[in-house]
């Protein structure tokens, strides 16, 4: 490959790489009038991240599969994620702008620290090698721990990140020991080498090594993931964080995970399916979704029951790579790629309406939300309906999603999977449906003659989000000829 | 053709769904403005519906090509789900009339959803029904499924907007759900539905799984309705049985629940309950024709195997429902009841001339009904409204009269032409046109068809049915009639009635020309005189689309028999009526019926609906209850009760080794039920977050551990 055209295919990474950097210096210049720096940076870095958008979906139509030494591979799964980054920070920032002014003097580097936390999901999705898989995840997690923690006057805030990092650490150590047992058993840390290697044939000492390498590197990618046993940090660094944070969180930081971890085991470790990871990953599914769901009946407080909502939906997400089949247009990674498409704008969404109504109201526990039909008809129809998708009811993208990956488990014959994923949605609309109905049904403290004011960030925010939960669901077709596109060439290698 | 009216068809249910989620979200504490968004919702999908419908009677043999959209939706198995939209003749005639009855029936509700009567009057405040707003938005909901149906693409969608219509049935029929027998009828009419409604879906997901697809034009393809007739399947007791009969009666059942026929249509006279326009809109003109609508989609299958048993099973139940039905209008007393048996007979002679091959009649009378039977409906709901304020006016005038007022009752009314003249007017006219009264009403034209057709093609039994039930028509309404509007007040309460205002009066007068020549453009072109002014065209467009899909509807030589037999039912039935109610009317309310004593026990049997509703009380309803209190003892006291209890028990114990970390209410509410213990597994789980960072490393490398130790176990 030329020069030119490996600068082609980073364009996206380098163009995220220049928008940080020039948030940063913008700051410094506009140092002594911070009302600029505060009214203009937020757009520099939306503006920046929409012409990675620009360049990412250009790219898409180019159709690559470009290895950029063997670290790093462009493709399009790769830039699938690159995008669902992209547009989770900007919603991201949008729903920020009133948030994190009214909250810390600290305004340029929160959006700056976003832009770069996109750069490193753009890194780890489409990382090829075990170093630089490391390096990226150690690259978006100290972003996020500072993310995290960035209202640092605020204790939840401090203490989350404290938790966080103290868990991201373990957990990156424990998966850097994975890591090593593979380098250690096939020499190599580029995940095609140590496919070669694999596929030579599993005898010795190299069959032992498959199983503890992947359970040790699910630690790190579960971590990542939240995939439950690793969640704990979830709930309490989720409710911490600032909620823009949250929503990045459980949405595009997520998303990067499952990517890293279909990635590795696809590309890397395909022959380990049958007897390693597909237990693996149905054990830690059908943990995840049952646990979350359960737990998530018990919150008070919308943005942990958001938390453990997001949990479960992990667990939804995972049976897209269990049931990995041969059938594109039906297999399991196309359907993981439209639900974390369409998780991405339902989620954020619902966030959204979490940060208007704590922008109002300052408080996030449910009974804040009594009776906000008769306060913000807006919010409370724009949380139904996303409530509604995260519930999996037709027609909006969550069910799409649903329909996908429990449709790809069911013809790959996981049918006990299948019936558990299918008892836990029943468990978890109870607990969506709850809020329903304290939106509806119950009566505020002072009668809701309170309006809620919405601000024109926060409404394109909710309607850009409202619009692409009902589109997916609508007109579902060219989302999944877009997902199985995806994920053919993965597929394809595998 | 030129595409762009019906490339938007898709458009036309929308507007309704909006307005429906306007006034659930925004304009509801403003019940005038509700009321407006409502009607102008539906009025925008009317003008796109009628653009649609002009655009499709230019086009010559419009049937051959039907207009047909269809996207990708889902990925299913082995094809893909579609959503899309049709637009061919019987599309067509649908789209001709229901926005428009809709449109109608929203303008006379504005003046109809005043303060009901059942509600004590210190409720009152603005004269309008507390709930006129919701009343508003679930009607822009019922119009939305009726509109999605018609234009439906496949079986699937439309069995989805069947459902919201099941939905807002159940909604508007128990929509004064202060009063038990509301919402109890509300449930009567959602649960018996059900069981048709299963039966169909049934049949839906066989039909899928045999032809791979639920889209009309895959259904429909030649090759693959021949292949469903000629395999068969071993149906248990009747031995191998064609798919295609099998399927077809599978959801032929479907219709039986919406349609109310015999035996599932208990239901119908029970949702009178609801406010009369609902009963206008839902339960005779639009939803209830909707079964009949989808055995007109379905029957390139019904007569897949011709001759068969699924012609003559539909052809039997609705022969039947016809004569039973119309037995049985003839000793009630509630104005609306005698309506809605009327309505079920009416179904009835559709659902035959389905099953008798009669096409083109089947979907004629679909349309001419829905607006004769509107019109009758709104015409009660007027006649209801004035004995209502008639009775309040006596009311405060002292005279009340002793006992609880029914202002149903037909007995209680008596002489108000003169009081209501439009309402009387323009109630006669769809009276006569639900009589057949010959040549000037529509009625008269689409009735006639079905019965030629049946003489003609040999169909001697169904025939003299549906003769018999046109004279019993023809008799009941007369009787109501003359009941109604003749003779002297028999009640205060109709002296003091006086006409509608002009939102309800105006639907009226505007429905009852469309029950007058509305039958115009089908009058057969062999009719003596006036058969080739207008040289049928209703039979030609419909025709086109039969002869697409392969269904025999030729014009039929005409024939004087059975138009004389027709006329001579209905004029018969209206002089009988004369005898009986006009000539010397009924005196008092007390008095007993004149038919009471010819009829003698009959009476008593066809007043009493021949003890359907006893009998499924003694029998079904009987079963289910015992069959639930079984499940509940099990649940109780034998198997899940004694499960919960073990679960939380064994939390109990886990808790209190907890104990620190474990307050009272969560233990407490660890025992009762099923719900209660998901939330107490949760409750317990919960405890693993200690949110103590050390607890959590702990776990998680406790994880890693188990993982690595089953990995060493032998033998895993």
């Amino acid at each position: 490959m030329t020069t030119a055209e490996t600068f082609l295919y980073l364009s996206p990474e380098l163009t995220l790489l220049l928008v940080a950097a020039l948030v940063f210096v913008l700051d410094l210049v506009w140092r002594r009038d911070p009302d600029r720096a505060h009214r203009w940076l937020p757009w520099v870095a939306m503006g920046g991240l929409a012409v990675a958008l620009i360049i990412t979906v250009a790219l898409m139509a180019r159709n690559p599969s470009a290895h950029i030494a063997t670290m790093m591979v462009i493709d399009p799964m790769s830039l699938f994620f690159v995008a669902i980054a992209i547009v989770g920070a900007m919603l991201v920032i949008l729903s920020a702008l009133d948030y994190i002014p009214a909250r810390t003097p600290y305004v340029s580097e929160f959006y700056a620290l976003v832009v770069v936390a996109v750069l490193a999901i753009a890194i780890i999705v489409s990382a090829n090698d075990l170093i630089l898989i490391y390096l990226g995840m150690e690259f978006l997690s100290i972003t996020s721990y500072i993310l995290v923690g960035f209202l640092k006057r605020n204790r939840g805030s401090v203490e989350g990140a404290l938790k966080y990092f103290l868990y991201g650490a373990a957990a990156s150590a424990v998966m850097l020991y994975g890591m090593s047992f593979l380098y250690g058993a096939t020499g190599a840390t580029d995940l095609e080498a140590i496919a070669r290697v694999f596929s030579g044939g599993l005898t010795g000492d190299l069959a032992l090594m498959g199983f503890p390498a992947i359970a040790l590197l699910m630690v790190g990618f579960g971590f990542k993931a939240s995939l439950v046993p690793f969640h704990q940090w979830a709930p309490d660094a989720y409710e911490g964080a600032p909620t823009p944070v949250t929503a990045f969180l459980a949405t595009a930081s997520k998303a990067a995970g499952f990517a890293i971890i279909a990635r590795v085991l696809l590309v890397g470790l395909p022959m380990f399916q049958e007897k390693e990871w597909v237990p693996i990953l149905m054990g830690l599914s059908i943990l995840t979704m049952t646990l979350g769901n359960l737990v998530a009946i018990q919150q008070r407080d919308m943005k942990r029951l958001l938390a453990y909502s997001s949990i479960a939906q992990a667990g939804y997400i995972l049976i897209g790579l269990v049931a990995i089949g041969r059938d594109v247009a039906f297999g399991g990674l196309s359907g993981l790629l439209v639900y974390l498409f369409a998780y991405l704008f339902t989620n954020i969404g619902a966030f959204v309406v979490v940060i208007a109504v704590e922008n109002a109201t300052g408080a996030t526990d449910l009974p804040a939300y009594a009776g906000l039909i008769r306060r913000s008809p807006l919010l409370a129809s724009m949380l139904l309906l996303f409530l509604l998708s995260l519930a999996g009811i037709p027609p909006t993208g969550g069910f799409l999603g649903k329909f996908l990956v429990f449709g790809a488990a069911i013809r790959a014959h996981f049918l006990t999977l299948a019936i558990i994923a299918i008892i836990n949605s029943v468990i978890a609309a109870f607990y969506y449906l709850n809020v329903v109905r304290y939106m509806f049904f119950v009566q505020p403290p002072d009668g809701g003659r309170k309006a809620i004011a919405v601000t024109p960030a926060i409404r394109v925010a909710l309607w850009v989000c409202a619009a692409m939960t009902l589109l997916i669901g609508v007109c579902a077709q060219p989302f999944v000829t877009w997902a199985a596109h995806s994920a053919s060439l993965l597929a394809a290698v595998w | 053709m030129s595409e762009i009216p019906f490339s938007l068809t898709w458009l036309i249910p929308l507007p309704p769904l909006l307005a429906f989620a306007l006034i659930v979200l925004f304009t509801n504490p403003d019940k005038k403005l509700s009321a407006r968004v409502a009607i102008f919702g539906v009025a925008v999908s009317w003008v796109l519906g009628w653009w649609i419908v002009l655009s499709s009677v230019v086009i010559p043999h419009f049937g051959e090509h039907a207009f047909r959209l269809a996207v990708h939706w889902l990925p299913a198995a082995s094809s893909v789900l579609t959503v899309g939209v049709i637009v061919d003749p019987v599309t067509a005639g649908m789209l001709f009339m229901v926005p428009f009855v809709c449109l109608m029936i929203f303008i006379y509700s504005v003046g109809y959803m005043t303060f009901p009567g059942h509600l004590p009057q210190s409720l009152n405040v603005d004269g309008l029904d507390p709930r006129y707003s919701r009343f508003f938005a679930y009607i822009s909901l019922f119009a939305f499924g009726m509109l999605g149906l018609v234009i439906a693409e496949n079986l699937l969608m439309l069995f989805i907007f069947w459902e919201v219509m099941g939905l807002c049935s159940y909604l508007l029929i128990g929509f004064w759900f202060e009063k038990p027998s509301a919402y109890k009828a509300g449930l009567k009419a959602f649960i018996t539905t059900r069981v048709g409604d299963t039966i169909m879906l049934a049949g839906m997901v066989l039909l899928y799984a045999q032809s791979g697809s639920l889209a009309f034009a895959d259904i429909f393809s030649p090759g693959n309705l021949e292949r469903l007739a000629t395999t068969t399947v071993n149906v248990p007791l009747f031995g191998p049985t064609p798919w295609a009969t099998v399927l077809a009666i599978m959801i032929f059942f479907g219709a039986i629940g919406k349609s109310a026929q015999f035996p599932l249509h208990v239901w119908l006279p029970d949702a009178m309950e609801g406010p009369t326009p609902v009963s206008a809109l839902i339960h005779a003109a639009t939803m209830v024709s909707a079964g009949v609508y989808l055995m007109i989609r379905m029957f390139p299958l019904v007569q897949a195997v011709e001759h068969g048993p699924a012609l003559t099973f539909i052809a039997f139940i609705g022969a039947f429902t016809a004569l039973f039905a119309a037995s049985i209008a003839v000793a009630q007393n509630d104005i609306k009841r005698v309506l809605a048996y009327s309505t079920i007979s009416q179904l009835g002679y559709m659902f035959a001339a389905l099953g008798i091959g009669a096409y083109v009649a089947a979907v004629f009378h679909l349309l001419v009904h829905s607006f004769f039977k509107s019109l009758l409906f709104l015409g009660a709901g007027s006649v209801i409204h004035a004995m209502e304020h008639g009775h309040h006016a006596t009311a405060e005038h002292g005279d009340a009269q002793e006992g609880s007022f029914d202002p149903n009752d037909m007995r209680n009314m008596g002489g108000l032409f003169r009081k209501m003249p439009i309402t009387a007017l323009t109630f006669i006219a769809g009276g006569l046109a639900l009589s057949g009264f010959p040549i000037v009403t529509a009625g008269f034209w689409s009735k006639d068809e079905i019965l030629a057709d049946a003489w003609i093609n040999g169909h001697s039994i169904v025939f003299w049915t549906l003769a018999f039930a046109a004279f019993l028509t023809a008799f009941y309404t007369g009787r109501q009639i003359f009941l109604v509007f003749f003779g002297t007040p028999r009640t205060s309460a109709a002296h003091h009635v006086g006409e509608s205002v002009r939102s309800m009066t105006y639907p009226l007068i505007v429905l009852a020309i469309f029950a007058v020549v509305g039958g115009w453009v089908g009058i057969p072109e062999g009719f003596p005189g006036l058969g080739h002014i207008l040289n049928n065209p209703f039979h030609h467009f419909i025709a086109s689309q039969a002869e697409a899909l392969g269904i025999e509807a030729a014009v039929l030589p005409f024939n004087p028999a059975p138009v004389s037999i027709s006329i001579l039912a209905a004029l018969g039935g209206l002089a009988l009526a004369w005898t009986v109610y006009g000539v010397q009317p009924v005196e008092s309310r007390d008095a007993p019926d004149p038919l009471e004593r010819p009829l003698g026990g009959l009476y008593r049997v066809l007043q009493n609906k021949y003890y359907i509703d006893e009998f499924y009380a003694a029998t079904v309803i009987r079963f289910t209850i015992w069959l639930s209190h079984l499940f509940s003892r099990v649940d109780r006291d034998w198997i899940i009760d004694p499960l919960v209890n073990w679960v939380g028990r064994s939390g109990r114990r886990l808790a209190t080794g907890l104990r620190r970390l474990v307050d009272e209410p969560i233990i407490d509410g660890l025992v009762n039920g099923v719900g209660s213990a998901t939330n107490a597994s949760g409750a317990f789980l919960r405890l693993i977050q200690t949110g103590r960072v050390q607890n959590y490393l702990v776990v998680m490398l406790l994880t890693a551990l188990m993982l690595l130790a089953l990995y060493t176990t032998p033998g895993s």
